[in-house]
């Protein structure tokens, strides 16, 4: 392609970038609004006040005195990686199984599973509430992260990428005298590695971020996590915006961390590429 | 990741799990220690640790009182919900005492009778409480609840910007509610500020309006709203304070603290006096406001009760006497009796502005200091004698579907609904909600 | 001997599969339908969640939310929020996926990053971000006022019909992104040759988006309108964070009037709750149905 053309082609493409743009700047935007509140005074926060102020220390120091920023940090690290690490597993060897054995009726039971898809969270709370209960899980991480290990969409979704793993590859396998696990656990799963940093990119977002069960199932404050922190923190009686928006600001922080590290693999992964 | 790593996740976890569970039971067995739940860390949690510092001085040295604080008075509330509703399996996620909003006791008491455990017979003298505030704990004539705050309405005006419409303090105490309009139009005018401001749809002010006239939203156990005639009155009266620019409604309860009053909108609040230090946070207006009694329908002085709570013994409290010791010693009034002074209340004036019903406490020297926020007057023992003549109302247990139908109903009507059907539909669905 | 061996080895292979399935099978059913069945039997009665009682009649929860007002309301916002709210965000997801996946188009990574950016943050977080933006005195209305296209500030979440807009532009913001992952991903299956084949034919960009892109998504686009409608009936941190149902219930959703009923102001209603969660059920599983064979015919 010659330099005239090159540029012919950017020149046509300058609407495309104009939108891009604009919806860019519309994504980030909150984002801006957040660090910049973070660093501002309350009032000047319900002011709206846009630029970037110089309370940043004063409401860190607030919030971390008001309350107790690092157990919630820790506690919602603490259970969105046990949950992400036990769902990725359970979840992959359900796609894998589901895709590459012929095992009789395992259609049916996929489309079983897949109605759970549609069961609303609200209906099952109070059960699974009183199950918890009687397990004796409540506070603890099991009855946090329990009913959610395995999903049919974390399920689904390994196995549409599983389409992408060589069968051919399983049978010389078995050829080789390696086992049935062994195929799963030293082939399939650093094949499919993509697929897991884009299921644990989900997983995570999911776990970090999920509220209504955790207020139900984690009742004592040393069990809280991030966003019921910052619950807390907007339902109280005196709402400092400042402090609010420094807490909003560091419960973002580790999702975002997360998407960036695997954001390659995240997109190679949702696209089923086997690498 | 390796099979290794996980395997060190999975018992880590289980490790942390175990640890848990093994501080939480240890907890129990210690008979000088008792787990509250409250909320509000500038108004009720300032008044348990006072009371714990009563305990710790004048009985038991030992004694600790384990303060958790929630995020609001729901958070205790769905508690209480899931755990009765999960059966007594989880009775053991229940502290020892709960602090419990007063209008919704009734409908727990109802619904879950096995999650409280009554304190019938503590060393309390009932009768220095005041009626209305009892009316709340004790149902069937059993006392289930020790008092905490009042809740006795106040009416507080910024006397500098009233002055500037040309009005005094004076000029509202005393007035008919139209009076109140008339007023709060021309402060309006001329400062372009509100004299009243209320959250969201205004419902707590209907309660308010109705009960300084002694009328219920409820007639034996029935909505009463669309053949009331008073409540009609107090509706018609709410539209055209907003219309006039005498009322101003937010969106939510930050809006109405963060906004309104702290962001300096208004000339004027009616509430609960435990307001007042969501309004003494804006230290630049300190020596500008006072309070006094609210408007009423006949000019007469109007004293109202709006939000107080109380504290319950829950069914997994171990040590029932040392609770019950501990509510009657401290709230219950038993340090007063025995000292001639109470720390508990004492200290809840000073670090938390907790005004008490419990009468005797009343006439404590910190309640006749002035307050130099308010302009060096007295104002909590303006409280303190305004609670005496709160009268008690009809309660019931659907009181706040009441209120939010109700203020839906406003809300339509501001927006041009007409008056009389929007509350004959209210009734309609408040009716639905009750089951009748 | 050989053949036996043969069928041993499937045997094997067989209850291998059955393994890796059963973890997520048993949890599912555990956690999933077995409470499904007890939420059921629940709807069936009423009274105290400590002491439930069979209903009288049977269905009476059933019968009852049809001549409820404010549950009918809830279903007639939500409603309002899919119909308007899911087609934008689809169509949205898509021109940006097919912007993105230009191969002449440069900074792809900065505008695919900025586009997902805001699935990074929670629900409980961007409602708090959202209704401070779009708060009387806030700073759009700030904005607004500067530019001098309004005189003083609107109350956007204190009006019925800019409280429903407010959810929806905040719904949009929250999962375009996400859903445009998706979308990328099913672009990239289609071979860049049947493009370059269209554009020799003469079509527009227009025309290509709608008469090729269109139609080789239509897996994806199932999948997301099924996630989507699922996630819209579901709705419920929106409602309760940003506007808490107000003005006069104008924005509930059907799960915040559910939680309401369960958890909300003193009614511990369970069998009702229950009752009303088992409607939006049968709604996500018709209105899947419904997906799945429109998606199904057209291939």
């Amino acid at each position: 392609m010659t330099k005239k053309n090159k540029s012919a082609v950017q020149r046509r493409l300058i609407p495309n970038y104009i939108f891009l743009t604009i919806v860019s700047f519309i994504s980030v935007f909150p984002f801006y609004w957040m660090i910049s509140a973070a660093t501002n005074e309350s009032i000047d926060v319900a002011r709206g006040k846009i630029t970037i102020g110089t309370h940043f220390i004063e409401n860190f120091t607030n919030l971390v005195t008001q309350q107790n920023l690092w157990g919630a940090m820790w506690n919602s690290l603490f259970y969105t990686v046990v949950q992400t690490v036990i769902a990725l597993f359970i979840c992959s060897l359900a796609g894998f199984g589901f895709e590459l054995y012929h095992t009789k009726g395992k259609d049916i039971l996929f489309s079983i599973l897949l109605l759970a898809m549609m069961v609303p969270g609200v209906a099952t709370m109070i059960p699974l509430f009183k199950m918890m209960a009687s397990a004796g899980l409540l506070n603890t991480v099991w009855g946090f992260i329990l009913p959610s290990i395995s999903t049919p969409f974390l399920v689904m979704f390994f196995r549409q990428n599983s389409r992408n793993f060589p069968p051919e590859t399983m049978e010389a396998a078995r050829m080789d005298g390696l086992s049935e696990f062994g195929i799963y656990f030293r082939m399939y799963m650093p094949m499919m590695k993509s697929t897991y940093a884009a299921a644990a990119v989900i997983t995570f977002m999911n776990t970090w971020n999920s509220y209504l069960w955790p207020k139900v199932v984690l009742t004592s404050t040393d069990a809280q996590t991030m966003p019921m922190l910052i619950a807390n923190l907007s339902s109280g009686y005196n709402i400092d915006y400042g402090v609010l928006m420094m807490a909003v600001l560091f419960c973002s922080l580790p999702t975002m961390i997360v998407f960036f590290v695997l954001q390659k693999q995240f997109t190679e992964g949702m696209t089923g590429a086997v690498k | 990741m390796n099979r290794k790593a996980v395997a060190v996740l999975l018992s880590g976890a289980m490790i942390c799990s175990l640890g848990a569970s093994f501080t939480a039971s240890a907890e129990e067995s210690d008979s000088h220690t008792l787990t509250v739940y409250a909320w509000d860390a500038s108004f009720n949690i300032p008044a348990l640790e006072a009371a714990a510092l009563d305990y710790q001085t004048n009985v038991d040295p030992d004694f600790v009182l384990d303060i958790v604080e929630q995020s609001g008075s729901s958070d205790i509330e769905t508690l209480i919900t899931n755990v009765a509703s999960a059966g007594e399996s989880a009775y053991d996620q229940l502290p020892d005492i709960v602090l419990f909003q007063d209008h919704y006791f009734e409908q727990y008491l109802t619904n879950y009778p096995d999650v409280w455990q009554n304190v019938d017979d503590a060393d309390i003298v009932w009768d220095n409480f005041a009626e209305e505030k009892l009316s709340f704990s004790t149902i069937d004539g059993v006392h289930y609840g020790v008092p905490v705050d009042g809740g006795t309405c106040i009416a507080a005006y910024r006397v500098d910007l009233l002055e500037e419409a040309g009005y005094t303090i004076d000029d509202l105490t005393g007035i008919t509610w139209s009076e109140f309009i008339d007023i709060g139009e021309a402060v309006y005018n001329a400062t372009g500020k509100y004299l009243l401001c209320f959250n969201s749809d205004g419902n707590d002010l209907i309660y308010i309006m109705l009960q300084e006239e002694g009328v219920s939203q409820f007639q034996d156990g029935e909505p009463y709203i669309s053949e009331n005639e008073t409540l009609v009155e107090v509706v018609n009266l709410i539209v055209e304070m907003v219309q006039r620019n005498v009322l101003s409604l937010s969106n939510s309860w930050d809006d109405y603290t963060n906004t309104q009053i702290q962001g300096d909108q208004v000339a004027g609040v009616i509430n609960g006096n435990w307001i007042i230090p969501t309004i003494q946070n804006v230290s630049e207006n300190a020596g500008l406001w006072e309070i006094t009694s609210l408007p009423t329908l006949s000019g007469e002085e109007g004293y109202a009760s709006n939000g107080g709570s109380s504290l319950y013994i829950t069914a997994n409290c171990q040590d029932v006497d040392l609770a019950k010791d501990f509510l009657a010693y401290t709230f219950g009034g038993g340090s007063y009796e025995e000292t001639g002074t109470s720390i508990t209340y004492d200290n809840a004036l000073t670090n938390g502005g907790v005004v008490t019903t419990y009468a005797p406490a009343g006439e404590s020297d910190v309640y006749s200091q002035g307050v130099a926020y308010w302009n060096d007057t007295a104002i909590y023992q303006q409280i303190a004698a305004m609670t005496t003549e709160v009268t008690p109302v009809e309660q019931s247990a659907y009181h706040y579907t009441v209120r939010e139908y109700l203020g839906a109903a406003i809300v339509n009507i501001l927006n041009g609904s007409d008056t009389e059907s929007e509350l004959a539909s209210a009734e309609e669905q408040i009716r639905f909600a009750m089951g009748l | 001997m050989k053949k036996k061996k043969r069928f041993g080895l499937l045997t094997k292979q067989s209850i291998a599969g059955w393994v890796w399935l059963t973890p997520a099978t048993v949890l599912i059913a555990i956690m999933s339908f077995y409470p499904m069945v007890q939420a059921f039997i629940t709807s069936l009665k009423t009274g105290s969640s400590a002491n439930m009682q069979w209903a009288e009649p049977i269905l009476y929860n059933y019968t009852r939310m049809f001549k409820d007002q404010t549950f009918m309301r809830s279903v007639g916002n939500t409603f309002f929020y899919l119909i308007i709210q899911v087609p934008i965000m689809l169509v949205l997801a898509m021109l940006l996926a097919q912007l993105l996946n230009n191969k002449d188009l440069k900074f792809k990574g900065v505008f695919r990053t900025c586009v997902f950016l805001p699935c990074a943050m929670s629900l409980v977080s961007y409602s708090v971000i959202f209704k401070s933006l779009f708060a009387t005195e806030g700073l759009i209305n700030t904005v607004l006022v500067n530019l001098g296209i309004l005189q003083t500030g609107y109350n956007f979440l204190g009006n019925s019909g800019s409280a429903k807009i407010v959810i929806i532009i905040a719904l949009i913001w929250r999962w375009t992104g996400y859903n445009m992952v998706f979308f990328l991903a099913g672009l990239q299956t289609i071979e860049y040759s049947v493009y370059e084949a269209a554009k020799i034919d003469g079509a527009n960009s227009w025309k290509t988006f709608w008469g090729i892109t269109v139609p080789l998504l239509k897996p994806t686009i199932v999948m997301t309108a099924i996630m989507s409608i699922n996630g819209t009936l579901q709705l419920f941190d929106e409602s309760v964070n940003l506007t808490n149902g107000g003005p006069a219930f104008s924005t509930i959703t059907m799960s915040h009037y559910i939680y309401n009923n369960a958890f909300g102001t003193g009614v511990a209603n369970f069998g009702y709750a229950s009752a009303m969660s088992f409607f939006i059920f049968i709604l996500v599983a018709i209105l899947s149905m419904i997906q799945m064979k429109v998606g199904d015919t057209r291939d």
